[in-house]
């Protein structure tokens, strides 16, 4: 009697099984859940909905629940605002693709971004990434943390899908040899050498004497490939121009308090700070320099929380002077009219400006759009072939283009410095770019206005 | 050195008075509540939306946090623990850890995931010096609100009725219930009060700790090694064993490697567990 | 008891031919992850279920499985099959060296210690650069042209259904390592001991020896499933492996079926982890956190309604249909002050 109930139990939940996830994939495939948010807010695509079969697919895994949640949703925002510029038609706009509605070369199809969630769990960017290769999408982006990029784009690897990731940092991603894998963010190990050589120029410009340099890092992939890129170019290039490495401290990924943490900084007494940080850690650790009065010369952030728009609103006037590397400030927008138009596309949506990496995950969009449109065809090999050799334009990043390397680097960094001034990101460095002057050295805590 | 123990004291503090919650309902019923460190993300989710929306300061929504997830509590006992606590062993485990997951993404659904900071409150970043040791006003009142709240909770439990009544159902559930207390209500007391003391906390913290939706799972873990540190059900303990937590981390941390602090937190409990096997304070 | 086996190999059978019908990837890959910690909550039942010594950290014999497979495999070369056995031995001797002094404490005590335990060596592995740290370890996958025989030995493949049978597999036996367990006179004492600790004792049980025997095969159990995992996944790292959330699902999905009983982890699993993936599926790309929030809202509501587990509806039909009370009894696994 028993052993038959729990088989026809079994057999019941199994079927449940079938059934639900089978409904998932089917369903998605007949409603396009995302196009619907998409027509909603966008408002230019009626027909997006109507014409489903129609539309390019492109697979965008984000980590939209979890502790990296509220990046996750600011660039889900961002990839939106792509999707709208593609398939509307805007003529004033001088962008690929932004003139015609949908992909001209492709008779006008229109794209359609499937979003899904990974939680910051790299098991679950898998899962996420084979299933949207199977609701069939063209190509994979995301996955912003770099723990969860790496299953997701082998994944795209063995199914030979191009993967375009925007904003995922560590260098080691574009080590692994695979071919339909390219990344738009300057990497880490390009970040600490733009940190070097700034220090370089505000040494011989301001004449301010950086000569000790600390790092304080998250214990996670994140944070120890910042360090170690640090560490690196600090023994091949810059022990040898003046510089002397202090050490570096680490702290765990869900830390609650950064006493200890800060009174090792102070104890070291660095130059200058490099952080590696997301924006919570980063809010505490200001919260405490202030306290303890750590005053460095300069404090330099690895792309994280700094850049998040939220730590000027969470840190009023003690966020000022605090600097790192971005790809985007709003200081830009006033001589960048495409840069400012897809701005105010954001702005409606988040009601803040863009950040660094809201704006490599647009990138990441456009990008893969544009090359489906040049190579005419959804075929993964000639939309890769056109990845891997063209020249993409993007009048959106300061750099003004976008082209990657034989191992899928983009070779031309859109990140720059910018420094909090007044609580607004200004470019400071390089010089051509730059919006107003860097602001050295820190000031004492009390002076601030 | 001095500046590394008065932090960590400070810090000890605060793990306190999130933990001494715990300890009740845990003590009391048998519960470790998964879903305690979503209360206090909660508590401070209302403090930082009366000071956003109506410039109420942090500390003076004190009474009405500590109102509101008292009443939480309550609900939580009626709605689901109740129901529950009969079940097969660690059934009610599986309910708190459903609300946690709940309430964290409820969080999220109704306030987005951004990072919430208050950095004007009436406390916020005032410092006192001591000679070279720097100490956050914020962290102080922190600190002497969760002393108050200790003195308060035990003069409540040796003192009333009810404070008796649970301390005698912590005991034995059975007796207390032939000696004519009424079991369910105690428990739903003592639910709301573990709320109460998680709404205080959050309405001390929200003056200098960032609010974002998952910050309860960090606060849920510690105070389960806390209170199991101090032992179940006692108040004591859980001050104590805050205050250990608070200086492991904080000099363990300076000298070993900052990213070691929570092994060592975690150690600690191993260490002395080996000698008093039911916590510090445990009986 | 010859019941209990017809309806394990019947069940099995079922699953077999599954794929015969099942093209879709991602419900195949639900499968996998399904018998994958199916297999994890039978492990987790020997040591709790039966025992009822409650982990909340087998996270980390899981882990360690995992670890000990893919560094071999990484630093080595070495085939992930045989990664896969040190890895069981390496798992059985940590159970032992941190259960050994922890087994005296009672009921809640232990099982925060076995949390502590678990996040001690996610620290540890988080700082150690041999097993590549922070970092964590993208497992080389092998060059598309690989030879079916190669990829047996590196356990690497690109289709789903391999992967169910290789999981089914695992499963299988370790379902038949429960059954016999259970009807042992290792379980008889394992459940006596759960009952009560001091009467399993005075009638001559060296209760923990045989508490140190089910953590044995408990963990050396985890860290099989463990290995699967990650040459599944083909990438680790300390955060994914020794998370508490991963100890928690084990619990839960045995809660939710059914503990103490063997069906329980497979039943708990077969609605837990499709419900999990289903939700985050449909919802997930709302960005909202919508998805989460029903799935903790049916977490509560399955506990409020079901609060015997799953198992427990099969349990009160059969005992109306056969109007006879006891049987497996309900489970006390922690003793409550």
């Amino acid at each position: 009697m028993k052993s038959k109930l729990v088989v026809l139990l079994l057999i019941l939940s199994l079927l449940f099984t079938t059934v639900i996830t089978g409904c998932s994939s089917e369903t998605s495939k007949d409603e396009g859940t995302p196009a619907e948010t998409a027509t909603e807010e966008g408002g230019t695509e009626e027909e997006a909905a109507a014409d489903d079969g129609e539309t390019i697919k492109i697979g965008a895994i984000l980590p939209l629940t979890g502790s990296a949640a509220a990046t996750g949703v600011k660039l889900q925002a961002a990839m939106e605002v792509a999707q709208e510029i593609i398939n509307g038609e805007y003529p004033d706009l001088n962008m690929p693709l932004a003139k015609d509605a949908g992909l001209p070369n492709l008779g006008g199809k229109k794209i359609e971004i499937i979003f899904a969630d990974h939680q910051g769990n790299p098991e679950m960017a898998k899962s996420e990434a084979e299933r949207l290769i199977e609701e069939g999408v063209v190509a994979l982006v995301g996955a912003y943390q770099s723990s969860c990029t790496k299953p997701a784009s082998q994944t795209a690897e063995q199914y030979g899908i191009p993967f375009v990731c925007g904003s995922s940092s560590s260098a080691a991603l574009t080590e692994r040899g695979l071919e339909y894998f390219v990344r738009i963010a300057p990497n880490d190990d390009m970040e600490s050498e733009m940190f070097y050589e700034f220090m370089l120029y505000l040494n011989e410009n301001y004449d301010v004497d950086i000569k000790t340099v600390a790092v304080a890092y998250i214990d996670n992939e994140f944070g120890v490939h910042a360090k170690e890129m640090a560490e690196k170019w600090y023994n091949e290039v810059y022990k040898d121009k003046g510089f002397e490495y202090l050490g570096s401290v680490a702290y765990a990924t869900d830390v609650t308090n950064v006493d200890t943490e800060v009174q090792q900084i102070k104890d070291m007494n660095p130059d200058a700070i490099f952080h590696a940080s997301y924006i919570a850690d980063i809010t505490m650790f200001v919260n405490k320099y202030r306290d303890a009065g750590v005053t460095p010369k300069c404090v330099l952030n690895y792309c994280g929380g700094f850049q998040d728009t939220q730590f000027v609103v969470n840190l009023g006037k003690d966020s000022d002077y605090f600097a790192g590397g971005a790809a985007f400030t709003a200081a830009h927008l006033d001589t960048m009219p495409e840069l400012k138009f897809i701005n105010d596309l954001y702005r409606e949506k988040t009601n803040s400006h863009f950040d660094g990496p809201a704006l490599e995950e647009f990138a990441s969009i456009m990008v893969v759009a544009d090359a489906i449109n040049q190579a005419g065809s959804l075929d993964s090999d000639a939309i890769m072939e056109v990845i891997r050799n063209t020249e993409f334009d993007a009048p959106y990043f300061a750099s003004g283009a976008i082209r990657f390397n034989e191992s899928g680097q983009n070779e031309i960094s859109a990140s720059y410095i910018v420094q909090i001034q007044d609580q607004e990101y200004q470019a400071v460095w390089p010089e051509d770019i730059a919006t107003s002057t860097p602001w050295v050295p820190f000031p004492d805590w009390s002076e601030r206005k | 050195m001095g500046q590394i123990i008065v932090n960590g004291i400070l810090m000890g503090f605060i793990y306190s008075l999130v933990a001494i919650g715990l300890t009740l309902t845990w003590g009391t019923m048998g519960i470790p509540n998964f879903a305690h460190g979503d209360f206090l993300m909660l508590s401070m989710y209302l403090a930082f939306w009366a000071f956003e929306l109506i410039g109420i300061d942090p500390l003076l929504m004190l009474p009405i946090c500590i109102l509101a997830i008292f009443i939480l509590g309550v609900l939580t006992y009626k709605g689901i623990i109740s129901r529950v606590i009969d079940g097969a062993s660690l059934t009610a485990l599986l309910a708190t850890f459903g609300l946690g997951m709940f309430l964290k993404n409820l969080a999220q659904f109704l306030w987005t995931p951004n990072y919430r900071y208050i950095n004007d409150a009436l406390v916020s970043g005032k410092i006192i010096k001591l000679g070279n040791i720097v100490l956050g006003v914020p962290q102080i009142v922190a600190a002497v609100g969760s002393i108050l709240l200790v003195v308060v909770i035990v003069y409540f439990m040796e003192n009333t009725r009810t404070g008796k009544a649970i301390q005698a159902t912590a005991l034995n559930r059975n007796t207390a219930l032939l000696m004519g207390i009424n079991t369910s209500k105690i428990f739903a007391i003592t639910f709301g009060i573990t709320g109460a003391c998680v709404g205080a906390a959050g309405a001390l913290m929200s003056s200098f700790f960032p609010i974002y939706p998952t910050l309860g799972s960090l606060f849920s873990t510690l105070s389960l090694v806390i209170v199991a540190l101090g032992g179940l059900g006692s108040i004591k303990g859980a001050l104590y064993g805050g205050l250990i937590i608070g200086l492991t981390e904080a000099i363990g941390g300076y000298f070993l490697g900052t990213q070691f602090k929570y092994l060592l937190v975690f150690l600690i409990y191993l260490i002395v567990i080996q000698v008093r096997p039911k916590g510090l304070f445990g009986w | 008891m010859v019941k209990n086996k017809k309806a394990i190999i019947i069940l099995i059978a079922i699953m077999a031919i599954l794929p015969i019908f099942i093209k879709s990837k991602v419900v195949l890959n639900a499968i996998v992850l399904l018998l994958i910690f199916a297999t994890l909550g039978e492990a987790w039942n020997i040591i709790t279920g039966f025992a009822g010594q409650t982990s909340f950290g087998h996270a980390a014999y899981f882990g360690i499985g995992a670890y000990t497979s893919a560094v071999l495999y990484f630093h080595y070369e070495i085939s992930p099959l045989i990664g896969m056995v040190l890895g069981a031995i390496i798992a059985a001797i940590i159970g032992v060296v941190t259960s050994y002094p922890t087994f005296r404490l009672k009921g809640h005590y232990f099982a925060i210690a076995t949390l502590a335990i678990a996040e001690v060596i996610k620290q540890l592995f988080i700082s150690w650069r041999y097993v590549e740290g922070a970092t964590g370890i993208s497992i080389p996958i092998l060059p598309r042209s690989a030879t079916f025989m190669e990829r047996i030995i590196y356990l690497q493949f690109n289709e789903k259904v391999p992967w169910v049978y290789i999981s089914l597999f695992l499963f299988a036996v370790v379902v038949f390592i429960c059954d016999y367990l259970e009807n042992s006179k290792m379980g008889y004492y394992l459940k006596a001991i759960r009952e009560s600790h001091e009467a399993a004792e005075s009638i001559g049980i060296n209760t923990t020896n045989y508490k140190l025997y089910a953590m044995i095969v408990s963990s050396a159990i985890s860290a099989l499933a463990g290995s699967i995992y990650a040459q599944y996944i083909l990438y680790i790292d300390p955060f994914m492996m020794f998370s508490l959330e991963v100890s928690m699902k084990i619990v839960l999905l045995t809660v939710l079926g059914g503990i103490g009983n063997i069906f329980g982890p497979i039943i708990g699993a077969a609605i837990f982890i499709p419900l999990s993936e289903f939700t985050r599926m449909k919802l997930g790309g709302s960005g909202t956190g919508i998805d989460l929030m029903i799935y903790g809202a049916l977490i509560v509501l399955i506990s409020v309604f079901q609060p015997k587990g799953i198992i427990g509806i099969v349990e009160s039909i059969r005992n109306r249909s056969t109007k006879k009370k006891g049987g497996e009894g309900e489970v006390e696994a922690l003793t409550r002050n």
